[in-house]
């Protein structure tokens, strides 16, 4: 069985973010199964060439522009399947559907999917023959405000690329003159809007790390405009020659850091998934978060990572884990593929539109 | 009766089920089934389940569940009887197939390796199971048409569970308590959680009639294997003669009794004044069973009054040589036993304190099956409402469709006469609400009405809660396809509502807390199906005439003559006393507005507590 999806994405074939990261896998996962995906973004920065059976149209920043456009394609290409992926565009993507005479497909992420959307969002994604949320907790919080039969709600978690692996960080750490310290990285975007990543707490551990006898440095990748104020942060805390901001890193570097870290570490409070966590540890490397929203998933209840309490003690978390040795980097990153590798996101992506397009409950236990 | 569990970690990335957890949960429900335990994991120890076994037919361990299959693909678990099991059995030993048990557990296995889901219109009974199929990796739940065994699942995206309890699910500690606004308001629309909603937003009933599927994608929706309104309508095309019921309702009741006896251990009768329980009891004599003993509840502030059962009762079991056991109960021990009540209560219930006690007295006897004449009035048009609705309908359908005249009039007699307001909601609704079947449904059996519920529960939950569950329109659901007369109409909003939802969950937590397995005659599928033709004749009061001389010797005139009193406990002056309101005389519908407030406080206790 070979469905039609028109993908209507903020981002998808070009964009970094992790929502343009997740569209790319969701549809070139369907791609590879068969299916034929048209994707009409709304931007397509750096853009970069789909796969075989994925057509990538123009970018319409315009609303009104995109809007026109998308409801010409789905009564044009009349597709079997519309995918939203962002619950602001819900309204178009119910009508689009509509149109189509297609199944509305909602693709919730994070924390804009937490509280109740506008009524007229809230009764598009209750038309949704599914709706694929990145976590169990983004599901549940969909759950809250959607009156849909919660069969309908699917918790398919991120996966994470195959180019994040284990290998030798050395050479960073030499660029970086970080020799034999015990390195806590956090990869995160730090925003003043939202500061949850959990920055603020990490810095605030570090004097009793160090007065334990830890010799740790703390790196923070990412950029953001809330840099100043942890800088200034770290050095109230007497702690800001252990603060080392490296900024954004390419895709290579980026890999580096995290095979050189001792210890992932980002008590964020507000994750929709964690994607970081999954990278750190396909990379080999440790993880620590905080038993809250999508980190969880990410951590898988602490089977893979070690998740710990918001009011538990972070830097007595973090003098546990850097005092041991670094476990196997391979055995690590290979429960992580195995739990939330290329093969189980297409898998289970693949299943879930099968099951959609049979439109069939019931199938033969005999068979 | 037993308590059923599993865990399925459907998606790759859930962490692996536990023990711990599973164990927790069966032993949560270790009342349900005191007399052996067991556990099973598939090879990967992705999918487990547990089992509280209640032996009642093949007493033996070869008995035991989960149960596995010969080839080792099918593996079940089971709560309830399937009271076919030997004709099914005979089916399949002619065809070669050797059993290793008597029991009814096993032709389960059979019948699904054989049927998949098409097994469920072979069976007869009352029933809730799981089965898994190792070849598939899928899960297969499924309940009984009339919902008489319950079934509840929870799904957080990743792993999925299900128990026979709410309670037991909530008892692995891996289950979210979020609160479910639709249960709330639910249960104060009606004094009961309206399937599939619970307290809980995670937890669901798996809907009486229906099967689901759990594959690696997870459960799929539920899908519906039986539907009362469609063998009424069905019926009602071929009706019968009013002459017919008699004859008719006598062989079907007597089948229907006759398959429920079937039991490896001694099975007794509640027995009140009415007509039902006498008459199960007339037909268990009939039906060739020579001791049984028989139930009635006994109360001192109803000696001498009309709604004192025991003397009939004594009557009745006299006349059918049965052995009669009066059990008194005191206010007392009502007292001594709420706390014990209200931990059973798998989930908030008005009701249920009456098979409580009866069912406490089958089981200081050693009992461990009774038979209850529950059911009897919705099948046969014995409730008030089988005139009240179809004459509500009548008298005030016209004026309640005429757009916003209902809730104009409650706004203006609230305003000019709030006192008549606050005293007769149910008469200021009746404009609001007799529109439609559903309407007039809901006023007849509701708490409280949709716009008293702000008041309770405030704005955003009152709001939240009735978008979720649609009350109106849920009920109306049930009316699809249409039974085609005002008795089938009647007959199926009580079934698939007030019984299913509050008489039959009632008869399983308050059972189940005495290990004491309760079962219905009068809720029968195949009955109910013998009698549909017979049922859009039906006038109030001849159906369950009928039922009175169905018996080879009919019951006593006394009894037959009798108003319909039911198994009443003194609850009006006890629930207001323990409410708190014991200086004003309340009747029983404002009594039972007071004892759901003392209810629903419970299960928060009960939330912090475990919490």
């Amino acid at each position: 069985m070979s469905a039609t999806v028109l993908a209507l994405a903020t981002d998808a074939f070009g964009g970094c973010g992790g929502i343009a990261q997740y569209n790319r896998d969701c549809l070139s996962a369907l791609a590879e199964a068969g299916h034929r995906i048209i994707v009409l973004p709304r931007h397509a920065p750096d853009a970069v060439d789909p796969p075989t059976r994925v057509t990538q149209l123009r970018a319409r920043a315009s609303r009104f522009a995109y809007s026109f456009e998308a409801l010409l394609i789905a009564v044009r290409s009349r597709p079997d399947i519309v995918f939203c992926g962002h619950i602001f565009m819900a309204p178009l993507g119910w009508l689009a559907a509509k149109l189509a005479g297609a199944h509305l497909v909602m693709q919730m992420h994070g924390i804009e999917a937490w509280p109740r959307p506008s009524s007229l969002a809230r009764r598009a994604c209750e038309s949704a023959a599914l709706i694929l949320n990145v976590s169990r907790y983004t599901r549940s919080r969909v759950l809250d405000w959607a009156a849909i039969p919660p069969e309908r709600a699917l918790a398919l978690p991120n996966t994470v690329a195959e180019f994040f692996s284990p290998g030798d960080g050395s050479a960073l750490r030499e660029e970086w003159g970080l020799e034999d310290q015990k390195v806590l990285l956090t990869v995160g975007r730090m925003a003043s809007s939202e500061r949850y990543k959990g920055h603020d707490r990490v810095i605030a551990a570090l004097p009793e790390l160090l007065a334990g006898g830890h010799d740790v440095i703390y790196v923070i990748a990412g950029k953001g405009d809330d840099v100043l104020r942890l800088e200034k942060l770290a050095e109230g805390a007497g702690v800001r020659e252990r603060v080392r901001f490296v900024g954004a890193l390419p895709r290579e570097r980026l890999v580096g850091a995290y095979r050189m870290a001792n210890l992932f570490v980002m008590p964020s409070s507000g994750e929709g998934f964690g994607i970081a966590f999954l990278e750190a540890m396909a990379c080999g490397t440790p993880a620590l978060g905080l038993d809250i929203a999508g980190a969880q998933d990410a951590l898988a209840d602490g089977e893979l990572g070690v998740l710990i309490g918001p009011n538990d003690n972070l830097a007595a978390a973090i003098a546990r884990l850097v005092s041991k040795p670094k476990p196997a980097p391979h055995a690590l990153a290979d429960r992580v593929r195995a739990q939330f590798g290329r093969e189980v996101f297409s898998s289970n992506i693949c299943a879930a539109v099968v099951r959609l397009c049979s439109g069939a409950s019931t199938m033969s236990a005999t068979s | 009766m037993c308590g059923i569990n599993g865990i399925f970690a459907y998606h790759p990335a859930a962490s692996s089920p536990s023990d711990v957890e599973l164990l927790a949960t069966r032993e949560y429900m270790r009342p349900r089934g005191p007399d052996g335990s067991g556990e099973w994991w598939s090879e990967d120890r992705r999918c487990g389940f547990g089992h509280r076994r209640l032996s009642i037919i093949d007493l033996s361990d070869r008995a035991n569940q989960p149960m596995v299959s010969l080839d080792g693909r099918y593996v079940l678990v089971f709560n309830g009887e399937i009271y076919n099991h030997q004709e099914l059995r005979r089916e399949f030993e002619q065809r070669g197939v050797r059993f290793r048990t008597t029991s009814d557990t096993e032709i389960l296995l059979h019948l699904y390796a054989r049927d998949g889901e098409s097994m469920l219109g072979r069976l007869r009974g009352m029933y809730a199971f799981a089965i898994w199929d190792a070849r598939e990796r899928t899960l297969f739940l499924a309940r009984d048409p009339y919902g008489i065994k319950p079934l509840y699942t929870a799904n957080d995206g990743w792993t999925f569970r299900f128990a026979s309890q709410v309670k037991a699910l909530l008892a692995g500690g891996k289950v979210s308590r979020d609160p479910e606004p639709a249960g709330l308001v639910g249960f104060h629309l009606f004094g009961h959680l309206p399937e599939p909603f619970t307290l809980y937003r995670e937890v669901r009933a798996l809907p009486a009639g229906h099967f689901q599927w759990i594959d690696e994608v997870g459960p799929r929706e539920p899908k519906q294997f039986a539907n009362l309104a469609a063998i009424l309508a069905e019926g009602g095309k071929t009706p019968t003669p009013a002459s017919e019921l008699g004859p008719r309702l006598r062989q079907a009741v007597l089948e229907s009794v006759k398959a429920h006896l079937i039991s490896d251990v001694e099975v007794g009768v509640f027995l009140s004044a009415g007509i039902d329980s006498g008459a199960l009891l007339g037909l268990m004599r009939d039906a060739g069973q020579q001791k049984i003993r028989a139930i009635t509840l006994g109360f001192d502030e109803f000696a001498g009054t009309v709604e004192d059962e025991v003397p009939a009762a004594a009557k009745v079991a006299d006349q059918y040589g049965g052995e009669h056991v009066v059990r008194r109960i005191s206010q007392r021990e009502f007292q001594d036993d709420l706390p014990h009540i209200l931990d059973a209560m798998d989930q908030p219930s008005i009701d249920g304190l009456n098979t409580w006690f009866v069912a406490k007295a089958a089981r200081e006897l050693g009992l461990k099956v009774a038979l209850s004449g529950l059911g009897g009035d919705e099948l046969l048009a014995g409730y008030p409402s089988f005139n009240d609705i179809p004459r509500w309908r009548r008298n005030y359908g016209a004026l309640a469709s005429i757009p916003r005249l209902g809730r104009m009039t409650r706004v203006l007699v609230q305003a000019l006469l709030p006192s008549v307001a606050r005293h007769q909601p149910k008469a200021l609704g009746m404009l609001e609400y007799a529109d439609s079947w559903a309407g007039a449904y809901l006023l007849r059996r509701g708490l409280f009405l949709p716009h008293e519920l702000p008041a309770l529960l405030g704005e955003d939950t009152t709001r939240e809660g009735l978008r979720r569950l649609r009350p109106l329109a849920a009920i109306a659901s049930k009316l699809s396809p249409n039974p085609g007369s005002h008795i089938g109409r009647v007959c199926t909003l009580e079934s698939t509502n007030y019984m299913r939802n509050q008489l039959l969950r009632d008869a399983d937590w308050a059972g189940m807390a005495h290990s004491l397995e309760i079962r219905v005659p009068l809720v029968d599928w195949q009955l109910t199906r013998s009698l549909a033709p017979s049922l859009p004749s039906l006038v109030r009061g001849v159906g369950k005439s009928a039922l009175a001389i169905a018996p080879s010797v009919p019951l006593p005139n006394e009894v037959r003559e009798r108003s319909k009193t039911g198994f009443s406990v003194p609850t009006g002056a006890w629930l207001a006393h323990t409410a708190g309101a014991a200086n004003k005389p309340l009747s029983k519908g404002q009594a039972s507005r007071h004892w759901s407030r003392r209810v629903l406080e419970y299960p928060k206790l009960y939330t912090e507590k475990a919490a």
